[in-house]
């Protein structure tokens, strides 16, 4: 029974991890500039791809790993540079175009993929037993980087000037500008660190699960609903929203049968925004 | 509202206006096809199939182009009515287009009504990103859910969907289909075009200028939110039965994002907020997936280039197509008692 | 093969990683047909033209190595027909349309086989899903004859529609008793893929277990694309399952695979079986996963067999290097024998090629040799006999081979 209790959390955790890791990059995208990215699901596949782009070039995993997050934060800092800024006035049409440059990713990923779907080895394959328990070395791994980055942006946005100066632009940025802060550049860094996040969360996730064109889009689903539960504008509310949606996400199929539980957990989701709009913790722009 | 009385151009009014001659044009093709590709059975079921996906469009361009309503799941409609009718073929054997395609409508209504009731109405207003996030969700979840019961056929869809009947005739794919097909899209286009031009339309327009402005005005503007998106359904619904009898199957990817996502480059492309717009995409974008498959070397970066497609006219040219052909007041067009008073005053 | 094919470039061989499926086949002589598919024409023309062959398999998505390997022996087994001279003089001419996996896509892309290139004959589909969705437009609207080559869950007794695969009679049958009685195995565990071949072949294999003295644990359902099983391994270790029978598909076999091994299953003496497990699948996972594995089908590699390793010879010699294995599980034995069951047919209606006169000839066609061996249509039943082989899978370094424990001659496919 302890038993059980254990290997289900630890279960729920490291798909929370990752979820987790994938709605913080869109939170603090959604709270600094207000847009909604609707490609964050394909930065997810991109880093998925950059994995196996290294492993089919025969590199070590380790190399895709590392090169993700960093290339896929360029290309998110390339898109903003010279698109996604156009939308910054007209939040829906951000929607649009974002979600056309999504579109975009997907298809040029499906078509790079020949429409296969491809695995990906764990770098460190196999168990550590803890107390008769095994538990899996990756997905330990996913739980550690995920709490590493956490603490590690926590500490970023706290401790230096950068970081004071992101949470007065997050704050206000009108009064931020006219500090002499160049909200632009927080902006392109913002994007460029949301992407990376996603690029990250993808090179993670991607040994357990297989890569394919469409991987992003249940990412991009859920990271919304984290992101509306948890509530835009502070750095904690996309992280608890990721950790419901993402224990949600994980526990629900051990209650129902399987096949209800994947369309019920965004019910769910959905239905509690609509409960509570400013989501759980609310503060800044919503 | 006395700059809605008069239309503000200083030239000469035009008796036919350029949109008018488009939409002749367009009506013409549709009546001229069948004649001009008698032979080519495949062609025919093309245009067909074309005339039913711009229904699609037009649903959505009733959301967006008119009432400012972001849906990514009008899919969703279209694919519920689709299965409705292919279960109450398979499972009560009847399929006769009476009972049909009326009961395809109700279900397109009856679900948008649930969702828009779900989305758009409560105590406080939503934001548009909510609902557009709710429709995506909508569409998602539902193709998730059809995936995997059994009952509707999971992963598999439903296939050998019952014939259409129309009398003593079945439906099979052809001409006799394509002219059912355009009575369905000449209907449905009649009654959003009367619609969007009368005085609903006005509040519609407004609602699309300034939201809040018409709020102080004292209009329920969520309550009409939720009829044009009721309206929009219904006509998804239709789309969604005929498209399953005439492909004789209908699976979790026609209620699906990627539907949905199509349904919006159609509209968009072609022109939001015109109605014929959609149409014209539609059958563009259609008639070009078709011609451009069998080109080999194109065939792979499609769906690439649909999506940059897109996203340039995202970023460039929100009018689409038909920007460049009509003029934007045209384009918008005068609406309400007072204009159409005005139209009689003018001739 | 195919050197003067017009459309090989030199930037062809450079995007090869882009097209792989496009460049490979323009360099076999492929050409593009006029609205999609690929178009094999003959070498040689004659008066009453090409008898049109149409083949609708996944070229890409999920299922695409096992499609690619039974096109790429349509291709052979058509090339020999025509080397020989063709089914009474006359060439076959092949249509090649990609169903991608998905039924939707499917519906469309098959459409255009029967309305604009009006083949004589389909062949393919390889999942049930997609056999259900595609027998609509060929067999009723497009009233064409339809041959399926795939193992499946039996119960399709659509008229006009042949099955040249393996049914659930041809592989439990001795398989299960085999597993029980001659290799000790009492309690099975049955994980699925949530779709029709799952649910009607656990019903089949169920009773044969339970009769034979076995227990089924426990038989679950997941969809095709579930990423995540610990659920299902946590219920094998606690039940005590000692085989796997495994009906779980891609893209969710992958990572099923994979867990299950890592929770060390089969170090600990544990079993899998699974019906269409052939050497093709180590395109889809490494071969310690498919080590000690039982299968069961009309066809291996190993088999001692000249016939067949003629044809082996002849298939590598057609696609050297190939990834796309000529195996049974993949639908490419059945894609043989529906094309040589069809030739035959069309001998003794001496080219007739209306749909009634080949089918009332198709089925009681027989194959004296085949992959495996001969193969014989049981009249009236839409379905073959062949024979049958239980297989057990040995993994050496990164290959994998299948050594023979059983042979069953001729076994009745009891369908219909």
């Amino acid at each position: 029974m302890f038993v059980d209790a254990v290997r289900f959390a630890f279960d729920i955790l490291s798909f929370t991890s990752v979820m987790v890791l994938v709605v913080l990059g869109l939170g603090v995208i959604a709270s600094m500039m207000g847009i909604f990215n609707f490609a964050h699901g394909e930065f997810v596949t991109l880093g998925a791809y950059t994995v196996f782009l290294a492993q089919d070039a025969g590199l070590n995993v380790w190399w895709g790993i590392v090169a993700a997050p960093v290339a896929v934060g360029l290309v998110g800092l390339l898109l903003e540079r010279s698109i996604i800024r156009r939308f910054y006035a007209a939040p829906i049409i951000a929607m649009l175009g974002t979600y056309a440059i999504g579109l975009v990713i997907r298809e040029i990923v499906r078509s790079l993929l020949g429409g296969h779907y491809k695995s990906v080895p764990e770098p460190w394959p196999g168990f550590f037993a803890v107390g008769g328990m095994d538990f899996s070395i990756w997905r330990t791994f996913i739980i550690s980087i995920t709490i590493v980055v956490i603490v590690g942006s926590w500490l970023f946005l706290v401790k230096t000037s950068v970081g004071l100066r992101i949470r007065g632009s997050l704050e206000n940025p009108m009064l931020a500008r006219a500090s002499g802060i160049s909200t632009s550049r927080l902006y392109a860094l913002t994007f460029a660190f949301g992407s990376a996040l996603a690029g990250l969360a993808g090179a993670l996730i991607v040994p357990l699960y297989q890569l394919s064109a469409d991987m992003g889009l249940r990412f991009l689903v859920q990271g919304f609903l984290s992101v509306m539960l948890g509530g835009v504008g502070t750095f904690e509310g996309p992280v608890l929203g990721g950790a419901s949606v993402g224990a949600l996400a994980a526990g629900l199929p051990w209650a129902v049968i399987p096949v209800l539980a994947d369309p019920l957990v965004f019910v769910i989701a959905l239905a509690f925004v609509k409960l509570r709009p400013q989501g759980f913790i609310a503060k800044g722009r919503s | 509202m006395a700059i809605l009385d008069r239309p503000s151009v200083a030239a000469p009014s035009i008796r036919f206006s350029k949109f008018a001659m488009i939409e002749a044009v367009i009506l013409l093709a549709i009546l001229l096809t069948p004649a001009l590709l008698w032979s080519r059975t495949e062609l025919i079921t093309l245009a067909t199939n074309v005339l039913i996906l711009s229904m699609l469009g037009l649903s959505f361009d009733l959301c967006w182009g008119y009432s400012g309503i972001m849906s990514f799941g009008q899919a969703l409609f279209f694919g519920v009515a689709g299965y409705v009718v292919a279960l109450v073929g398979r499972d009560l054997d009847f399929s006769a287009f009476w009972g049909t395609l009326p009961l395809a409508m109700l279900v397109g209504l009856v679900l948008s009504l649930l969702f828009a009731v779900f989305l758009l109405l409560g105590r406080r207003a939503p934001t548009s990103i909510f609902v557009a996030l709710g429709t995506l969700t909508g569409s998602y979840a539902a193709e998730r859910l059809v995936s995997g019961w059994q009952y509707v056929g999971a992963g598999n869809g439903l296939s050998s969907v019952k014939l259409l009947q129309i009398g003593p005739y079945e439906m099979l794919e052809g001409p006799g289909f394509y002219c059912l097909a355009f009575a369905a899209l000449l209907g449905s286009y009649l009654l959003c075009r009367f619609l969007v031009r009368s005085q609903f339309g006005l509040v519609l327009a407004g609602i699309r200028q300034n939201e809040e402005r018409l709020a102080f005005f004292g209009y329920r503007v969520q309550i009409f939110k939720a009829l044009i998106f009721s309206c929009a359904g219904m006509i998804a619904g239709l789309a969604g039965a005929l498209y399953a009898y005439h492909q004789g199957f209908i699976g979790p990817g026609n209620m699906g994002p990627g539907l949905s996502t199509t349904a919006v480059l159609y509209c968009l492309f072609g022109g939001s907020g015109t109605l014929i717009g959609a149409i014209i995409g539609t059958a563009v974008i259609e008639v070009l997936s078709y011609q451009l498959e069998s080109v080999q070397q194109i065939k792979q970066f499609w769906p690439i280039i649909l999506g940059l497609v897109l996203l340039l006219v995202v970023v460039f040219k929100q009018t689409g197509l038909l920007g460049f052909l009509v003029s934007d007041r045209e384009r918008i067009g005068s609406y309400g008692v007072a204009a159409a008073k005005n139209r009689k005053e003018e001739s | 093969m195919h050197q003067d094919a017009k459309n090989v470039r030199s930037t062809d061989m450079n995007r090869r990683r882009l097209l792989t499926g496009a460049g490979a086949l323009t360099a076999a002589g492929w050409i593009a047909g006029t609205a999609g598919g690929w178009l094999l024409r003959p070498k040689w023309a004659h008066a009453a033209g090409p008898i049109k062959v149409g083949i609708a398999t996944d070229i890409t998505g999920a299922i695409a190595p096992s499609g690619n390997a039974n096109w790429q022996v349509a291709q052979f087994a058509v090339d020999g027909i025509n080397k020989a001279g063709g089914i009474l003089g006359r060439p076959i001419e092949l249509h090649l349309e990609d169903t991608a996996s998905d039924p939707k896509v499917a519906v469309g892309n098959v459409r255009k086989l029967i309305q604009e290139y009006k083949v004589d004959v389909v062949l393919g589909g390889i999942t049930s899903a997609m056999r259900q969705a595609i027998k609509d437009p060929i067999v009723n609207r497009g009233r064409t004859l339809y041959i399926y080559p795939q193992l499946y869950e039996g119960q399709e007794c659509t008229k006009h529609l042949y099955c040249t695969g393996p049914t659930p009679a041809q592989q439990c049958d001795e398989l299960i008793p085999f597993l029980i009685k001659k290799q000790g195995r009492k309690r099975f565990a049955m994980p699925s893929a949530n779709y029709v071949w799952p649910q009607l072949l656990n019903k089949y294999a169920r009773k044969v277990i339970e009769a034979n003295g076995g227990e089924v644990v426990f038989e679950e359902y997941y969809p095709l694309d579930q990423p995540e099983y610990s659920a299902t391994i946590a219920k094998i270790r606690d039940g005590k399952v000692d085989c796997v029978f495994n009906t779980v598909i891609p893209p969710g076999l992958q990572p099923f695979m994979k867990q299950l091994y890592e929770s060390g299953f089969q170090k600990n003496g544990g079993v899998v079986t699974c019906v269409y497990y052939d050497e093709n699948l180590l395109n889809y996972h490494p071969a310690r996963e498919m080590d000690g594995l039982y299968s069961c089908l009309d066809y291996f590699q190993t088999i001692d067999d000249s016939f067949s390793k003629g044809l082996q010879a002849g298939y590598s010699k057609m696609f050297p290097d190939t990834k796309y294995l000529f195996t049974a599980g993949s639908a490419a034995t059945g894609m043989y024998r529906g094309i040589k069951f069809y030739e035959a047919a069309v001998i003794e209606t001496k080219g007739d090629l209306h749909r009634e006169a080949v089918s009332a000839a198709m089925d009681h066609a027989k194959l004296a040799n085949g992959p495996g061996g001969g193969a014989e249509m049981v009249p009236g039943h839409m379905h073959c006999k062949m024979n049958m082989y239980i297989a057990r899978c040995k993994a050496t370094g990164d290959k994998a081979s299948y050594d023979i424990v059983g042979k069953f001659d001729q076994v009745d496919p009891k369908e219909c």
